[in-house]
């Protein structure tokens, strides 16, 4: 009797194991790996307003953007004639909010070709060819108050980064 | 810029001007040769669909609510004695009375005085999208649909391309972003389009709370040392991308007036947050608003160009009384811009033409919706929605003339394009163009 009411208690105590066991594989989740562009012909598509401001906002702060200042940042930019000027007028507002990600300017100059990489990664999500990259190299060479801050400014005022 | 820059780039600039005549976006070597009436013009859009009764015919509720008191509730704008009895327009300071105190007229003249009205102007869409584009395009295109850019080129396209006017020189002010409002600064035409729009703000929004939020807080960089070199990076990587695509929305804005437009833009947060905005005296809707940001563009840019549109009367659709109340408000906005000109903005005062039109009339019959004071609202789709008036006033508009009559309409909104022209001297380059309603010529042609 006694032996039955242990392996009772031992049975009860597997089985409340089992329902203890957590279902880690459900809850986790992942980023799809991002392919390189093989080149520059490869974009083709506009980036619509909400993409290009949601991009850029992850790029610069490295985080994502909520659904209402999305919301009231493009009812911003609508109101504004001149896109191009209201997309500048838009980066540097990002670039003057304390919580802007970027990369301090002695890492840009410690490597420019690798810095230069980087950057053509995270905006054009491509790499530059030799000929973008030596030109890179030589202007923040050529240019000692150069900035990261005004290269990132560059790219997400460039042309190529309306495009995917 | 040093010294030696400095001289450099003026001589390059002066050698440049001897060698090489003045270009124009379009390629031509010389602006227009047509003469300029007038320095500038301001285009009122006085739309949200105004009905002729309430507004020129001067018979506030004698023709709507079936109550015998007429009179005129825009007399900044014509000449006429206001209602005696049943006023609500106003304001509520005074007497108690809601709406019973009439906003004290701006003009000394009114603007019927000082210029010419063509009574009965045939609108050619009853409708507010297609209405507008009829007012910028001066044409009615069947294949215009909403939300989508206009069709034909529109009256900046034609300044900037044929009169060589910059860019910001050329302004929109829209009373908001809705309603595709924000399309209508320049067309989709393949011979026209971006390059040669208007500069836009929707004010309510880009120095609204919005604005405020995510457009105040620019960083400023320094013209020659950050934003030079930035500008050479952007070029560059544009030069690389040139053969794959290109930014395409660009309204050709050059460097020094991108940088004018946001000085304007922190001037304008500075002196919003002063209380320093041109508004009129009453305030109390979005027209008021937008008509003292379009003062603040004027004071600023003193364009060749401002077009302003209102909106507020709209309310018709379920309000009567809130619509004469937002009749009486826009009159007292279109009398104070015209004050603003004269007093405070001398490059403009008396080289400036002022041009007004609704963009479609109202019902002649009501819907079945009453107000507060158990008053019928009016709809607009029917015939009686396609009669307008055009007001217009300034240097070389003959003073205290009156065209048209009830029964004897004349001119149509979509002339307002080709006077424009004229007035500032490219009618001969729009009416070529073939792009016009085919009746449409100068209102000064119908003089």
């Amino acid at each position: 009797m006694k032996n039955t009411i242990i392996a009772f208690f031992l049975g009860l105590l597997l089985l409340s194991f089992g329902a203890c066991k957590k279902d880690v594989a459900q809850d986790q989740y992942e980023v799809n790996p991002v392919k390189l562009y093989p080149s520059i012909g490869a974009k083709n598509k506009n980036k619509t307003q909400e993409q290009y401001v949601s991009i850029l906002y992850t790029n610069l702060f490295q985080r994502a953007l909520s659904g209402n200042q999305l919301v009231e940042i493009i009812d911003c930019l609508e109101s504004i004639g001149d896109k191009e000027l209201g997309r500048e007028v838009l980066i540097s507002n990002f670039m003057n909010d304390p919580q802007v990600v970027l990369p301090s300017d002695s890492v840009m100059r410690a490597n420019p070709d690798v810095f230069t990489e980087q950057t053509y990664e995270r905006f054009f999500v491509r790499k530059p060819s030799e000929a973008e990259k030596t030109w890179f190299r030589n202007f923040i060479e050529a240019n000692p108050q150069l900035s990261a801050e005004m290269i990132y400014f560059a790219f997400a005022l460039s042309n190529e980064y309306l495009y995917y | 810029m040093n010294r030696r820059k400095f001289i450099r780039n003026a001589g390059i600039a002066g050698a440049g001007a001897f060698a090489v005549p003045y270009i124009l976006p379009s390629g031509r070597l010389f602006a227009a040769t047509g003469r300029q009436i007038a320095g500038h013009v301001v285009y009122v859009l006085f739309a949200g669909g105004v009905r002729q009764q309430e507004s020129i015919l001067q018979r506030y509720l004698d023709d709507s609510q079936g109550f015998p008191w007429a009179g005129n509730i825009m007399y900044n704008m014509f000449n006429g004695p206001s209602p005696e009895n049943k006023i609500v327009y106003g304001t509520n300071q005074g007497n108690g009375v809601e709406g019973g105190t009439p906003i004290p007229q701006i003009l000394s003249q009114t603007l019927e005085t000082l210029g010419t009205v063509f009574r009965e102007v045939q609108a050619q869409s009853a409708g507010h999208f297609g209405g507008l584009n009829n007012l910028l395009q001066g044409s009615q295109v069947t294949t215009q649909g909403l939300k989508q850019k206009p069709i034909n080129p529109t009256i900046f396209e034609y300044l900037r391309r044929h009169g060589g006017f910059p860019a910001s020189k050329v302004w929109f002010v829209g009373n908001g972003i809705g309603n595709g409002l924000p399309l209508l600064n320049y067309s989709n035409h393949p011979n026209y389009g971006s390059q040669y729009g208007a500069n836009f703000f929707a004010p309510s929004i880009t120095f609204g709370n919005l604005g405020f939020e995510h457009l105040s807080n620019a960083k400023v960089y320094h013209p020659e040392n950050e934003l030079d070199p930035m500008y050479q990076m952007k070029y560059f990587l544009d030069q690389s991308f040139a053969n794959v695509g290109k930014g395409g929305d660009s309204l050709g804005n050059t460097e020094d007036e991108k940088q004018d437009i946001k000085s304007f833009m922190r001037s304008t947060y500075d002196r919003v947050t002063q209380n320093a905005i041109p508004f009129p005296t009453i305030t109390e809707n979005n027209d008021a608003l937008n008509i003292g940001f379009a003062c603040e563009i004027m004071r600023w840019f003193k364009p060749a160009i401002t077009v302003v549109n209102l909106s507020s009367v709209d309310g018709c659709h379920a309000d009567f009384t809130g619509y004469l109340r937002a009749l009486h408000r826009a009159d007292h906005a279109v009398g104070h811009l015209w004050n603003y000109i004269q007093t405070q903005v001398p490059e403009m005062a008396g080289d400036t033409v002022l041009i007004a039109s609704p963009e479609c009339g109202r019902n002649l019959n009501h819907n079945p919706i009453k107000d507060v004071n158990d008053w019928y609202a009016y709809d607009h789709s029917d015939n009686n929605a396609s009669r307008v008036f055009t007001v217009m006033a300034g240097p070389g508009v003959p003073q205290n003339l009156s065209v048209g009559s009830e029964t004897n309409p004349v001119g149509f909104t979509s002339d307002n394009v080709p006077t424009i022209g004229e007035i500032l001297g490219v009618k001969d380059e729009i009416m070529g163009a073939g792009f016009l309603q085919p009746e449409s010529v100068s209102l000064f042609d119908r003089i």
